[in-house]
């Protein structure tokens, strides 16, 4: 008897529920007709990668928010340049979103891409990781100005691996380089992951990263942050000063977003961004990104707009540099 | 290391492996795991990643023990289409589809999978106490391959195992030239420049190798058998009699030398960073046609060929767990996937990672025995079901593994354009076929040509253009002097008979 006036119950607020979904769907206007079915976001490399990690922990967390499932589809291939134009040519209805993160600014100068950041609108910046250089733990340099005295002396003789050639952490490197008058041996890797083995094994200097790589092996004491170019000192190591606090004026990361295709309307921007603001302050997520040792840093999209225009500009010359 | 101190902590590790839910977890992951890697195209790497979100709400140690049976169990399940269908469905089951589809063709393919299985449970048993004992001195050894160690011994592997099948050599060496070609394409690994694209964005990301494997193998193969005339169509491909199931004792005794040295070559290979289950496949059927006693054997369906490929690959793909577990340095791809798995459940992968989370260690190092007994458990009594595929006849068959093909192949990056390579590389693969030219050397150098330059262009910027790097670092001088050797071997034995006529003519 019991059960049965439950179910009754539960039918009548599922009764009401689904009504006033049908009327929020009729009544024009409205963000709440948005979205009717699943959303997806394309991630443009492939899966396993921390891109990938951080957009499915946020996709998970952001689908009761959205009211629809959040679906990862994986489109690797070209450097990210094939789920970037596939994305760009998808429909500006809000289902299909790209992972915007800063490669965005970097592709279209090394190769023809059949896009820009420009041809995107962006949602919601989620992460911004600081850019680093880890050495081993017994490295004779032991502070950034050795390091840097050294490298002026010896042009060209420190080894600094690299994630990729032409990739963020790369070119970071040679901004870095620039702003401290030095000059290094950029020794390209496929991947974060080999370039910090090959510094624990010793066979290069130095290495140009973002967390989470080299990150346990700092902790485990086995290398050094020995130039930190973020803003802040990071959360995990309140002792390691950036390179700014020791006079090389010098801030560089990477940023990681969504972005969805040109002429995407802008009230479905504002459901979309709304959703995964809350989405990425849920709980679940924010220790998922603690574990990841990924620094949350939300921009909202004008902020966004303004961030990818800026180093878009700024990376445009970093190329043109190395194709020198 | 202190011996008996592993021992109580593997013992500890197995009162945590066994609870209920991480019994279930080890099924689940071994199964998912055989399922992966009968379908052709989606391999262990999708595969875990594909699942990684279903494990957040987990505990750390069960979504390990899961994602590490997807691995393992991949293994397992890979040599499956390899005999059946002659579709290799990764790359760590290319060498098993010479040998094991033969047998299948021969009625034998009940043993060819019986066989496979029982190296893998072998290799799996034996490389986990290479994982207990061995870890932490074997890992630190690992970090002496810096570029110049890497790339001598990618020419070591290129020279000794091009000529793998033993065919001509120079129909080796010209297949492997393709195949070093074909890896050109895509980006420049050190400008980052496009190469061969002809400014298509689809080819920035290089030629897929799954999609090249199954062209070469399992597509040229179905064309292949529609070329035959149309009666061979109608019949069956050959249908195995009841006691023909199962390998006989002499099966198992031929197998078993070959699965041993199979075991120690996956587990030392599996140490080194970059492509290890393909060099470990390939050097073992390499030492196995050259130790047996019938090397013409070979390519009609040897079962060596079959057990030791098959035990060096799951061997292989334990001991890449060590430099995960001890170092935090993932060597393979799909390892590379288990530490994001790790950051995400808030263990750290690193140097402490042992001493910090000892019952996640050693519990899932029980779990993959616990695995590898149930992967035992599960493959044999699939061997009938499997083994009973080939009675559809073959007009029904060849179509279905066509389809097979292309939606596996789709999964693996739902990308259109790895189809039209798969089939423009099955044509390719049934013309290589009527002349005898061999598709493994080409597969061989696509996956090892692009690491190869990265490595040799590495050490050259490390060393600034000074070739000595190669010869002054004794791992790199070690192995190019036994590449040399390997060369100069066999004209010197010529060269010594010719000059003694009366032992050539004894010999």
């Amino acid at each position: 008897m019991r059960n049965g006036r439950r179910v009754i119950m539960r039918s009548g607020v599922v009764l009401i529920i689904g009504l006033a979904l049908v009327l929020g769907a009729v009544v024009p206007g409205l963000a709440a007709e948005f979205p009717t079915k699943e959303v997806q976001i394309i991630i443009p490399y492939a899966a396993g990668g921390a891109t990938d990690l951080v957009f499915r922990a946020l996709a998970a967390s952001t689908s009761k928010y959205l009211g629809k499932a959040v679906v990862v589809v994986n489109k690797p291939g070209g450097g990210g340049a094939v789920g970037v134009t596939e994305a760009m040519q998808a429909r500006p209805d809000g289902y299909t979103l790209v992972t915007a993160i800063t490669p965005l600014t970097i592709l279209p100068h090394q190769v023809k891409t059949a896009f820009t950041y420009r041809d995107f609108e962006p949602v919601i910046n989620v992460v911004q990781d600081p850019a680093m250089f880890q050495v081993r733990a017994d490295s004779p340099w032991k502070s950034l100005q050795e390091f840097l005295d050294y490298a002026k002396k010896n042009p060209g003789m420190i080894t600094v691996g690299n994630s990729g050639a032409g990739g963020g952490v790369h070119l970071i490197a040679l901004a870095f380089e620039k702003a401290a008058g030095v000059k290094f041996n950029h020794i390209p890797f496929a991947g974060g992951g080999p370039s910090v083995t090959a510094l624990l094994g010793g066979h290069i200097h130095a290495v140009s990263v973002s967390p989470p790589e080299g990150i346990p092996h700092v902790k485990a004491g086995k290398l050094r942050i020995i130039a930190l170019f973020s803003e802040k000192r990071m959360a995990d190591f309140p002792n390691v000063p950036t390179v700014r606090e020791q006079g090389v004026n010098f801030t560089m990361g990477q940023w990681r977003g969504l972005a969805a295709p040109k002429g995407t309307p802008p009230d479905v921007i504002k459901k979309l961004h709304d959703s995964f603001k809350q989405g990425m302050e849920d709980p679940a997520f924010v220790k998922n990104a603690a574990d990841m040792s990924v620094t949350l840093a939300y921009v909202g999209p004008a902020d966004f707009a303004k961030l990818m225009a800026q180093d878009h500009e700024r990376y445009g010359k970093l190329v043109e540099e190395i194709k020198k | 290391m202190d011996v008996l101190g592993s021992l109580q902590q593997l013992l500890s590790g197995f009162s945590v492996a066994t609870t209920f839910e991480n019994l279930f977890y080890c099924l689940a992951g071994a199964i998912v795991g055989t399922l992966v890697g009968v379908l052709p195209g989606l391999g262990p790497i999708a595969g875990i990643a594909l699942l990684i979100p279903a494990t957040f709400g987990l505990n750390a140690t069960s979504a390990i023990i899961m994602l590490a049976g997807i691995y393992y169990g991949a293994m397992y399940g890979g040599s499956t289409t390899s005999i059946l269908i002659n579709v290799p469905g990764e790359t760590a089951s290319v060498m098993t589809c010479l040998d094991g589809y033969q047998m299948a063709r021969k009625g034998r393919a009940g043993p060819a999978l019986a066989i496979s299985a029982i190296g893998s449970f072998v290799a799996g048993g034996l490389a986990i106490l290479g994982l207990v004992f061995l870890a932490p001195p074997l890992a630190e050894a690992a970090l002496a391959f810096g570029p110049p160690e890497f790339f001598s011994l990618m020419v070591f592997g290129f020279v000794v195992l091009s000529n793998v099948t033993g065919g001509s050599l120079l129909k080796s060496l010209m297949m492997a030239v393709v195949g070093l070609l074909i890896g050109t394409i895509g980006m420049d690994p050190v400008t980052g420049n496009p190469r061969f694209t002809f400014g298509s964005i689809s080819l920035l990301g290089g030629i897929e190798f799954v999609a090249v494997a199954i062209g070469l193998f399992g597509i040229a193969e179905v064309l292949a058998n529609v070329a035959e005339p149309a009666e061979v169509l109608e019949q069956r491909v050959v249908v195995p009699r009841f006691r023909d199931l199962y390998p006989t004792l002499q099966d198992v005794t031929q197998s078993l030398g070959a699965i041993l040295r199979g075991t120690g070559i996956g587990f030392g290979v599996g140490l080194v960073p970059g492509p290890a289950p393909v060099i470990a496949t390939y050097a073992s059927y390499m030492v196995e046609r050259r130790l047996g006693r019938h090397p013409e054997q070979f390519g009609q369906g040897a079962i060596q060929g079959v057990a030791g490929p098959e035990a060096a690959n799951n061997a292989a793909c334990q001991s890449a767990f060590i430099p995960l577990f001890v170092l935090g340095i993932p060597f393979a791809p799909p390892t590379a996937i288990l530490l994001g798995a790790l950051l995400i459940h808030g263990v750290n992968p690193g140097p402490t990672l042992i001493g910090e989370h000892p019952n996640l260690f050693w519990g899932v190092v029980a779990s993959m025995y616990i695995g590898n007994f149930v992967l035992l458990l599960l493959n044999l009594p699939f061997v009938p079901l499997f083994a009973n595929i080939l009675r559809i006849p073959k007009k029904v068959l060849l179509p279905l593994v066509m389809l097979f093909c292309l939606t596996g192949m789709y999964s693996v990056n739902n990308f259109v354009v790895d189809l039209w390579v798969m089939l423009g590389c099955g044509a390719i693969g049934y013309l290589m076929r009527k002349w005898a030219y061999e598709g493994a050397p080409l597969l061989l150098a696509l996956v090892l040509g692009p690491k190869m330059e990265v490595a040799f262009r590495q050490s050259l910027m490390i060393s600034h253009g000074g070739f000595a790097i190669f010869v002054e670092r004794p791992v790199s001088l070690g192995f190019l002097l036994a590449t040399l050797g390997f060369l100069l071997l066999p004209p010197l034995k010529r060269a010594v008979r010719s000059l003694n006529p009366k032992r050539a003519a004894t010999a």
